[in-house]
């Protein structure tokens, strides 16, 4: 299961980054999407690009194209 | 003393900036990189305060988080504050952790105490500074509380001692490697030579490598992820034992963003918004201010000559005076009014935050031209001064993205550009002026949309790229704030009047009323000003019809700066004629008076597209590099624009004079659809990737 795959209102515990690129990833970590951090998907962009995410008291918005390297694991 | 404020996008840094230099504040010059970097006296002490670009992480994403780690390095400040937003401490505490580790003096400023109650979150600020091992002071840069304790810290001697972060099997390894290392802030490097970044490479060494790799076998992924989660863990735990929060309804941010947000009438919003800047500033109620300031200057102009032939002064010194100085500063000090009202919208645009909704709204759309949603920004700001337009070009994280967006900044109009729109609108468009000025708009538009699908098919080939961005709660902007913002920019732009304007004005009315021979009083056809233009007009005459000198020397003058182009105008026109005073630039018998409204568009188009002012040529030259692809950036832009101009006026003046007929309009509209197919054809093409055509090899 990766981010993109998530509708709004929907929990997750980040998995794994799978990202070539060595930049992205380390800013995503700098961002604080370590592993087991818990996410939520808050808002979507009114043309389905970029999701704005909920996580440690605040709110990030990534496009598509990254979120489907995020793997999480959905939490009830 | 340097005191460096440094912080998250969004903490405050900027208020707390302003609050405490007040009005003394300068805006610093730094080599290389400007203006982005303010510094200022913090009031009643002698320290310097140093505003840095917002950063999340000593390891930079983007061009503008670089200066700030670069100042923090190579200009050693000896105190940090770190605004920290007590709203998000979980996320801004990671940047406090690595802040840590340097060898500055550091100081914690928890900002926005104000709303802290009204999100239900209380924090212990005694037992924070005790978990940190950094002395924290709760503050509101905003409503100015707690701000005086926080300055006496500047000035103690003793500092406590810091916490460790990570855990002991990595802290113990930083220590064994800092043992070599002589260089400031050791401990910040040895962790980022654990880390393998590569901005450090000259301090690596192979014991170093060898080190790490032993290291990460007690961990089941890479140290840069394994310190990443160690510092969050760390942060969590701080946090647990410092912060109590009660559940909140839903947030005030969270309500709005669902109507400016919604699927269906976010863009209608959009739209509507952007009307509405338009109208206030360009629109109806701009112009109506800048006819009204007009007429002031127009009696003050009379004033002026009188006054001045009272009291005997001589023919030539009135003119200089009268037909240069006032008549050149005149034409664009009238544009004030109108300035004001569009840097008040941008700013309110940018503090209240819906900025960065526009960013997330049209990302999929500018994805599609090889932009990012972010380019938005440069582009509206630019709408104000393209300076500050392409310098906000740094919050684009992708060089190719980048480059595009600084490059096409300029073909928004600009302040500056908006007194040629006004006053050839006003005067050959009549009571279709706002119709004439808005089209103008979506021209540039048009014109960004199909440069930006050529570019980036042609020059720039990148493959798309991140969408990372924070995104801001809204905010009730603040009045000081925004109200210094737009202060700051009107003077910066009645300064530029005061200064290059009044100095080319002089030069200019020099040049007209002189001949070669330095004879005063030449009929302006003989001025040296006409011989130098008579030579290079043949340039202009696809696009104006006629060999026009004054026309050709004005344009060219729109390097110096845009508004330059009207002052010119003016300063001609007001020599030729010498009977009426300050009357029409376009009067019957001037030098202008043959413009028809087909040239007068054309005109205008070369104007806002053509290479924009020396400012933004320099901020260009910063954000691209190198010079070369700087001329290559503004010839493309002037070429653009004279290809552009030509067409309007080749087309335009045949609908004048009506040999455009409908057989003609039907072969012309018939070639655009087929170049325009071809070019989306290719750009379909390059989205699909192969598909098994026989041109495989260049198609990649
Ligand atoms: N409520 C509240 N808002 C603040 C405070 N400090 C700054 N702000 C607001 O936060 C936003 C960002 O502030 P700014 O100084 O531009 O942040 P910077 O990006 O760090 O320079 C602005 O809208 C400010 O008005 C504060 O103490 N309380
Ligand atoms: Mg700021």
């Amino acid at each position: 299961m990766n981010l993109a795959q998530l509708k709004i209102g929907q929990k997750a515990k980040i998995v794994s980054l799978d990202f070539d690129n060595k930049e992205t990833r380390r800013h995503l970590l700098d961002m604080g999407l370590t592993r087991g951090t818990k996410v939520e998907i808050k808002k979507i962009a009114p043309m389905g690009d970029p999701v704005d995410l909920k996580l440690r008291d605040y709110e990030l918005c990534i496009g598509k194209s990254d979120l489907n390297k995020i793997q999480v694991e959905v939490i009830k | 003393m340097k005191v460096a404020l440094v912080g998250n996008q969004n903490s405050g840094k900027t208020t707390l900036f302003n609050y405490l230099t007040g009005m003394n504040a300068k805006i610093g010059n730094w080599p290389g990189v400007t203006i982005e970097k303010k510094s200022g006296i913090i009031k009643g002490t002698k320290h310097e305060l140093i505003d840095l670009p917002g950063i999340y992480s000593l390891s930079p994403y983007s061009t503008e988080e670089d200066i700030a780690r670069e100042f923090i390095f190579d200009e050693n400040p000896e105190v940090i504050i770190n605004i920290v937003d007590a709203t998000s401490l979980e996320r801004s505490l990671y940047l406090t952790t690595q802040l840590m580790e340097l060898d500055t003096k550091l100081i914690v400023a928890l900002n926005m105490a104000d709303i802290l109650e009204k999100k239900g979150i209380i924090i212990d600020e005694k037992k924070l500074e005790k978990e940190l091992g950094v002395k924290v002071h709760k503050i509101s840069a905003l409503k100015e509380t707690g701000i005086d304790e926080l300055i006496k810290e500047i000035d103690k001697k003793k500092d406590i001692q810091r916490v460790n972060v990570l855990d002991n099997k990595i802290e113990n390894e930083v220590k064994t490697i800092q043992c070599d290392l002589i260089d400031k802030h050791s401990k910040f490097i040895a962790i980022k030579l654990l880390e393998d970044d590569e901005r450090f490479d000259k301090y690596q060494t192979k014991e170093i490598k060898d080190i790490a790799k032993k290291l990460e076998e007690n961990y089941d992924t890479d140290l840069e992820e394994v310190i990443a989660t160690q510092r969050y863990s760390f942060i969590e735990k701080v946090k647990e034992n410092t912060v109590e929060k009660k559940p909140v309804k839903e947030s005030f941010s969270d309500k709005l963003d669902k109507i400016f947000l919604n699927k269906w009438i976010a863009f209608p919003i959009f739209i509507l918004i952007m009307f509405l800047v338009y109208y206030l500033s360009v629109g109806v109620v701009g112009s109506s201010t800048v006819d009204m300031v007009g007429s002031l200057i127009d009696s003050f102009s009379e004033f002026v000559q009188t006054e001045l032939e009272s009291i005997g002064t001589s023919e030539i010194l009135t003119s200089l005076v009268v037909d240069g100085i006032v008549a050149g500063v005149g034409a664009v000090l009238g544009f004030v009014p109108q300035l004001i009202i569009l840097f008040l919208c941008i700013s309110l645009l940018e503090t209240t935050g819906y900025m960065s909704r526009i960013a997330l709204l049209l990302d999929k759309i500018f994805r599609k031209i090889g932009l990012s949603g972010k380019s938005l920004i440069p582009f509206i700001v630019g709408s104000g001064c393209s300076v500050p337009g392409i310098m906000g070009t740094r919050i684009i994280e992708n060089q190719d993205e980048r480059e595009m967006t600084t490059l096409l900044t300029p073909f928004i109009p600009c302040s500056a550009k908006l007194p040629i729109i006004a006053l050839f609108s006003g005067y050959f468009f009549g009571e279709n002026s706002g119709i004439v000025s808005a089209s103008l708009y979506f021209f540039a538009i048009i014109v960004i949309i199909l440069s930006a699908l050529v570019l980036s098919k042609f020059v720039f080939k990148h493959t798309s790229n991140s969408f990372i961005s924070e995104l801001p709660e809204y905010k009730v902007p603040s009045v000081k704030y925004v109200a210094k913002d737009v202060f700051d920019k009107v003077i910066a732009f009645i300064k530029r009047a005061g200064s290059i304007i009044l100095i080319c004005s002089i030069v200019i009315w020099f040049l007209l009323s002189f001949s070669f021979k330095f004879e005063y009083g030449v009929d302006i056809k003989d001025s040296m000003l006409a011989s130098i233009g008579k030579t290079i007009s043949w340039v202009f005459y696809p696009i104006l019809g006629e060999n026009n000198w004054g026309a050709t020397v004005s344009a060219i003058q729109g390097l110096v700066a845009k508004e330059q182009v009207v002052s010119s105008m003016s300063v001609i026109s007001g020599l030729a004629e010498d009977v009426e005073e300050g009357s029409q630039i376009f009067g019957n018998g001037t030098l202008f008076g043959s413009f028809t409204a087909a040239s007068a568009y054309a005109f205008m188009v070369f104007n806002l597209f053509s290479a924009p002012c020396f400012g933004a040529i320099g901020a260009m030259k910063r954000e691209l590099g190198s010079l070369k692809k700087l001329l290559k950036a503004v010839s493309f832009q002037t070429f653009c624009a004279w290809i552009l101009a030509t067409i309007v006026y080749q087309v335009g003046s045949r609908i004048e004079n009506g040999t455009l007929n409908i057989a003609n309009i039907l072969v012309i509209l018939a070639i655009l659809l087929a170049v325009i197919t071809i070019i989306i054809n290719s750009i379909k093409r390059k989205n699909k990737g192969c598909s098994n055509c026989p041109y495989c090899d260049s198609c990649k």
